[in-house]
Order: structure tokens, then sequence, then C-alpha cells
């Protein structure tokens, strides 16, 4: 039964990485270019599939630390997402493709009433390829040129959370998180007449910042959970050539949720937060998400679903764009339920200044408890 | 169980191993990176100095090509070659020899690798020169042979136009090589055109001039062949004998009127050739921090250019290893060469794209920022042109740039 963790896990984990594409990173979007990127999700393939309604009180799932207090056991998680989007502005439609591995989470107990976890998530998505066809007017012609921008990278959330249920009733959770990532950026302009020479020009900008994190979880009834969190992030540092060569203010954040079990086998739950992103400057705005899903079913095989939506932080004109998405999923235990894998898929509409994303997500996640 | 699993793997393994495609056409600038690629274009006027002009490089002994020329008011260009015997007795046998009575007759295989085909009666006049003709020899010294001593005259145009481009009664004939744009002749000598001279060892020396109805200008390789056709002496009886060819000892080309001396103007080409040398003073905002897409250095002639319609030829331009004034060692380097053709007559500004060079010089900043304008195939033509120099402030040589800023990475 070990060797079928072990394979499995090698599948999960090491394929991508052996394909060479795999990226610690979230799915990616056109409205991140202009801004910082695309900020990642923060949730397991559990949370996911129930549209982020289970997120805050996921163990597994890094945007919170109170639920980390009912972990049983040495637990760990990854998770591995393949999109498949359509942006689509003035009437072109043009098809992406990514894949991402965006999330590692590792959490177990230490003590009767702590409980401690260490993982990445993807904090900002930097990974786009941005193609113009334009013209300059140079030495008295009109040189006409081909240039493309290129990112490719992205900034993880390393999170060291604690946990301690203090009460039946009362769980608290801290996190601390290092910001810390690399992107290796291109800038590229072909003009049609060789004369003048290929531009080229590449640097490798290295990210870090701190943040901490504290959240609540209260049980006000029996099968009735709230939780609600907070998060400070400072600055975010860019760096080429050991030069620093931005620095931005990273949001303050803060969310609740609810999650109601009338029975095992059935689950609700919902969750809020908002994010003000717009201390990140011009074009970044505060945003409001929201989730609502349910998990039902228990025993080897649940059936999530859920819904979400909410604002982005980062766009174009004086209105933030806005996101909706639909979500479903399943796993499935074996090894004794020392193994779970969980699968998902997700479609995401994203609307705002005139450009429009519709995304298919598909979601593998896999779980390990030795 | 198993078709379940390995439905779930398969799954699994298609997820992981989608192709990434994350290039987009831009929707600028809502939906690009703030960031542009910045591009500047300058002219600097005032940063090539200390130019100056050298003259001697390629010699008319050490040019690849005989020049010919007939172009009144202009130059008078005339191909002289040496060809050396092989004595007075010719090897008969192993054990025997016999003396060389002289020559029934010879024929020499030339090739013309350059000529004006507007150029009509193209005509080469041989004339019989002095065997003590060397490197120190001049058109003045030579100005009674190629007056009197006549002893051979090829029209080309008759000759190409006949059946096969052979001329039976004379022996002479052509080849036209169009794949390498040359003209290979083969043209008999008779017994007074070609003789054999036992005191001179059978050595002889021959001159050539040519003649057109206009644009009379040809350049000839110096590899000729010689052939003799010898009579010789077996034990009483004249035999005939052809030794093996042989080919030009010595091969140059006399002209008038001489180069005229340096002065401050910037010369390239002609012959001896002449080279320019200008030293640029390179910004160094533009050689630290920018990337340089287009140079293009630009020369104003002094002068038209002088030479023949059909000798329109290329400069180059060169950076130096080191700068040591007139003998710096140039880099002979395809990748750090850059040129421009010098059509005959022009007196339009002549621009050259230095785009390479200055980019090398970015590269690596210890390299001395001198360029070396020469003709790409020097001493192969008379053309010669002449550029104001720095001192001349209205003309003086500039540089235009076109450079791009550092990129803004790392800038949401």
């Amino acid at each position: 039964m070990t060797t079928r963790i072990a394979w499995v896990v090698g599948v999960v984990l090491v394929g991508p990485a052996l394909a060479g594409r795999a990226k610690a990173a979230a799915q990616d979007s056109q409205f991140g270019i202009r801004g910082l990127g695309t900020p990642g999700r923060g949730e397991s393939v559990r949370s996911r599939s129930t549209g982020g309604a289970f997120g805050p009180f996921d163990p597994l799932s890094p945007l919170t630390e109170a639920g980390l207090a009912d972990v049983p056991q040495l637990t760990a998680t990854a998770m591995q997402s393949a999109s498949y989007r359509d942006a689509e502005i003035a009437g072109t439609t043009t098809a992406l493709r990514a894949t991402r591995f965006p999330l590692l989470n590792v959490a177990g107990r230490v003590h009767r009433r702590l409980a401690i976890a260490a993982g990445f998530t993807t904090y900002l998505d930097r990974s786009w390829d941005v193609t113009l066809r334009d013209s300059v007017l140079l030495r008295g012609t009109l040189e006409r040129y081909t240039d493309e921008v290129t990112s490719d990278g992205s900034i993880a959330d390393l999170r060291l959370a604690a946990a301690s249920r203090l009460t039946r009733r009362i769980a608290v959770g801290a996190g601390l998180h290092l910001l810390a990532g690399s992107t290796r950026e291109t800038a590229e302009r072909r003009f049609d007449d060789t004369t003048f020479h290929t531009v080229q020009q590449l640097a490798e900008v290295r990210y870090s910042g701190m943040g901490v994190s504290g959240s609540l979880l209260l049980g006000v009834a029996p099968g009735l959970s709230v939780i609600g969190w907070a998060r400070a992030d400072n600055r975010l540092r860019a760096t080429v050539a050991d030069t620093t060569s931005a620095e931005t203010d990273l949001p303050r954040m803060a969310g609740g949720g609810m999650l109601f079990s009338p029975s095992p086998s059935v689950r609700f739950g919902g969750s809020v937060a908002w994010r003000g992103w717009a201390r990140a400057g011009a074009g970044a705005f505060d945003t409001w998400s929201w989730s609502a899903g349910a998990e039902i079913g228990g025993g080897r095989m649940p059936f999530r679903f859920g819904v979400r939506g909410g604002q982005l932080p980062f766009g174009p004109g004086t209105i933030a764009p806005t996101e909706f998405a639909a979500a479903a999923g399943s796993g499935r235990a074996f090894a004794q339920g020392r193994a779970l894998l969980d699968v998902g898929v997700e479609r995401l509409q994203r609307r705002g200044g005139g450009l429009t994303e519709r995304v298919w997500t598909a979601l593998v996640g896999l779980t390990v408890r030795p | 169980m198993m078709a379940r699993r390995a439905m779930l793997i398969a799954g699994v393994v298609v997820v992981a191993a989608c192709v990434e495609r994350v290039s987009a056409p831009g929707a600028c600038p809502l939906f690009c990176p703030s960031g542009q690629i910045q591009i500047v274009d300058t002219v600097l006027t005032g940063v090539i100095s200390g130019d100056s002009s050298f003259r001697g490089y390629v010699t008319a002994p050490h040019a690849p090509l005989m020049l010919a020329a007939d172009l009144p008011g202009l130059v008078d260009g005339r191909p002289i070659f040496r060809i050396n015997g092989s004595g007075s007795r010719f090897v008969l046998s192993a054990a025997d020899t016999g003396a060389i009575l002289g020559a029934d007759s010879a024929r020499l295989q030339l090739t013309v690798a350059r000529r004006d085909t507007g150029a009509h009666n193209l005509s080469l006049a041989f004339y019989r020169l002095p065997i003590t003709l060397d490197s120190t020899t001049t058109f003045a010294d030579l100005a009674g042979p190629f007056t009197n001593s006549l002893v051979k005259r090829v029209n080309l145009d008759t000759l190409l136009a006949r059946p096969g481009r052979k001329d039976t009664i004379t022996g002479d004939s052509a080849v036209v090589d169009t794949l390498n744009h040359v003209l290979a002749l083969s043209l008999k000598l008779d017994t007074a055109a070609a003789r054999y001279v036992g005191t001179d060892s059978g050595t002889v020396a021959y001159g050539v001039r040519v003649s057109a109805d206009s644009r009379a200008s040809i350049g000839i390789t110096k590899a000729l062949t010689w052939q003799w056709y010898l009579r010789v002496d077996s034990a009483g009886t004249p035999v005939a004998r052809t030794p093996g060819s042989l080919g030009a000892a010595f091969a140059s080309f006399v002209f008038d009127p001489p180069p005229p001396p340096p002065d401050s103007t910037l010369a390239v080409g002609g012959v001896p050739s002449a080279r320019s040398i200008l030293r640029v003073a390179f910004p160094r905002f533009i050689r630290d921090s920018s990337q340089i897409i287009r140079g293009t250095l630009t020369l104003v002639p002094a002068a038209p250019v002088q030479g023949v319609p059909s000798d329109s030829f290329v400069v180059e331009a060169h950076t130096v290893f080191t700068d040591v004034g007139a003998k710096s060692p140039v880099i002979v380097d395809a990748t750090r060469t850059d040129t421009a053709i010098v059509h005959v007559g022009a007196s339009d500004t002549v621009r050259i794209e230095v785009t390479n060079l200055l980019q090398f010089w970015a590269s690596d900043t210890t390299h001395a920022t001198t360029l070396v304008l020469r003709a790409q195939q020097e001493a192969t033509s008379f053309s010669l042109i002449r550029f104001y120099p720095s001192l001349a402030q209205a003309f003086r040589p500039a540089l235009r740039i076109t450079f791009v800023r550092r990129f803004p990475f790392g800038q949401p």
C-alpha cells in the first residue's frame, strides 16, 4: 500500500517537474499584466471545488491558521492545476494554456494543543507573454515592428503557521509569511527593416516581502462554526541585479466564513473576504470576494460544488474587473484512508475593460497521511 | 478496479502534460506592461576626431590584379609582366641536352577578371619590354617600349563575335566564364612576337595597353600562363619541343599620373591604396547602459568619386586591435566589419552602417574605439574617394546612433 501511495505521489508531483512545464504559480490572467500580477487563491483542491467556501476552515488551505488546530496527524498535500483560458477582446479570442503547481502544505501536531504547518502557495502569478505589432517614426521613415514582452515566474507565499484549540469551541492561529520569488523577464523588438537590429533585453527580477496573519475559529453551535481572519503584508521589493527597481505596498486583508454541518455527510459553507489592494498604487483596487459551496456524502467519495464571485485587484479604468466561477469536484480515499486524491473542475469568467476571460481549470490534489 | 485506477492515473498524466501557451496579442495600453521599449535616435557630430589618411598599404606589385586603363584626364594604366626563361639548352633525355635554337611560337593565357561590358572595341595591345623591369620601374621608364615595341593586338569584341570565340587565323581564343564573370583569353604569339633569346636565358617581358571607344578599363589576374613552343638542336637536327608552362615571375602595372600627395581629406581606395583612420569618442551613456540597434557613419565626399563607372567599389569600416596610427592592426572579421558601396562619379553623402562595430565596442569596453576605412579589395581599381575631415566643421564625419534605453524590468 505504501508503494501505491508513493507511486501516485510520483505521478502527481514529479511528473510535471519532469515535463519541465509546471511552475509554482496559480492560474494567471491578462488582468494581472499591468499590475503586480494575478493573486493566487491559496486553496486546496477540496476547498477550490466548493468555490472556495471551505477555504477558511480547511487546515490544508493556507488561507487561515485556526483550522490547523484540528489536524489529527501529520498531513501533506499538494495540488496541480491545468487551465484552458480564452481571452477575448475587441472580437478577437486567444486561446491560452497553462499548467501550474500552486500549493504544497505540510501540517501536523507537535503538542496536544498545538499544531503547526509549513508550505507555500502562490501569492502573485507573473507569467505572461504579450506580442504587439506597431510602428514608429525612425529617421524619417515609418518602421514597423513586432514587440514581445514576457514575464515568466511568480511570487510565492512561504508560510509558517501555528494553531491551538484553546477550548472546545475556540481555536486560534497565527502565521508568518515570507514572500519570495523571481521572474525572468524579456523585452524584444523585431523590426521589419533588418537594418535595425533586434532589441533583446532580459532581466532576472527577484521579489521579497513579509506578512503576518491571524485567525479565530468559533464553534457557535453543534455543527455550526464561524471563522474570522486578518492578514497584513508589508511591501513587495523588486530587485534587478542587486538594485531595487520598485517597492510596492501590499494589501491588508480580512475575511470570515461560516460552516454548517447538519449531518456528518452534509456540509455547507460560505465565506467573504476583503483585500486592500488599492495600496499597490494606480490601477489597483480594493476587492471583495464571496463564495458558497457544499460537500455532500461522506466516506470514500464525497461530491463537492460551489460558486464564487468578486473583484480582481488590477485592471484598466476606474472600476475593478469582476469574476464569477462555478466549481465541482470529488475525492477518493485509498490506502486505508492514508491517501486522498481530490479532483475538481472550475469554470471561471472574468470581465473588465473590454476584456473577457473564460477559463476551464482542471484540478488534481493529493493528500497523504503517512 | 485496475481499469479505474489506470483511467485515474491517465487522467492525472494528461493534466500534468498539458502544453504551456501564454503568448497573447497585446491590447495596449490597457492590458500591456506599463514599461515600454524606448528608442532614441541621435546624431553625434562632435564625437569623431583625430582623423587622418594614409597611403601605401597595397602597392601595384602586391595588388591581386594588373590594372589596364585608358581614361584620358584620369589615368593611363598599363600591366607589365616578366616570364623568366629556362636557359639556353633543353633537356632532350636523361643523358642528353640540346641547344635551344629559338621559338616557333608561344601561347599566353590570361584572365580578364573585370571589364566594362559597355566598352566597345575593347582591344589589348602587347608590347615587348626590357626584361629588367621590377617594382621600381615607373611609367616614364617604359614610355619608349610602349611606343615602338608593339608585338600583338587583339580586339576582344571581334574575337568574342567569332564562331566558338576562336580566331583560326591568329590562333587566339576566348572563353566566357559566366559563373565567375571572367573572360579567359588564350593568345598565340608568333615567332616574331615571342622571341626566345638564349643570351637572356629565354626571359621575356611584356606590357599591355588597353583601348576602347570609351571607358577602357580592365583588370587582369596575375595568375597568367606562358607556354613556349621551341626548336631544339638534337644532334644537328632541329626538333620541336614543348617545355612545361611558366608563370609570371613578376607582374605589376604602371600608371600615370601618379597619385596625388596626401592632404587633409580622408582618402579611401586608389593605388597605392589609401586608408583613413577615425577616432570615435563613444559616449559612455550609450556604451554602458543602452542597446545599440543601428549606427550609421555619415561621410561627406569632398569631391565626386574618381574612376570609371564599372569601377564602383565597396568601402569597409573596420575596428582595430590597438590604435597605433597608420599601422594599427585591423580586425578582419565579417561580424565586426561594416560596408557601403561607393559609386564612381557620385558626390552624395556616404552612409556606412556601423552597427556591428558599435555593438562590439559596447560589449568590450577595453577595445580602442577607432575606425579604419579602406577599400574592400585594395588596389584593384583606380577609384578613389575623399571625404571631408573633422576639421571641416560643416561637413565633418558624424555618427548617427539609434539605441534603446534599459527596459524598466520589475516595475508594475
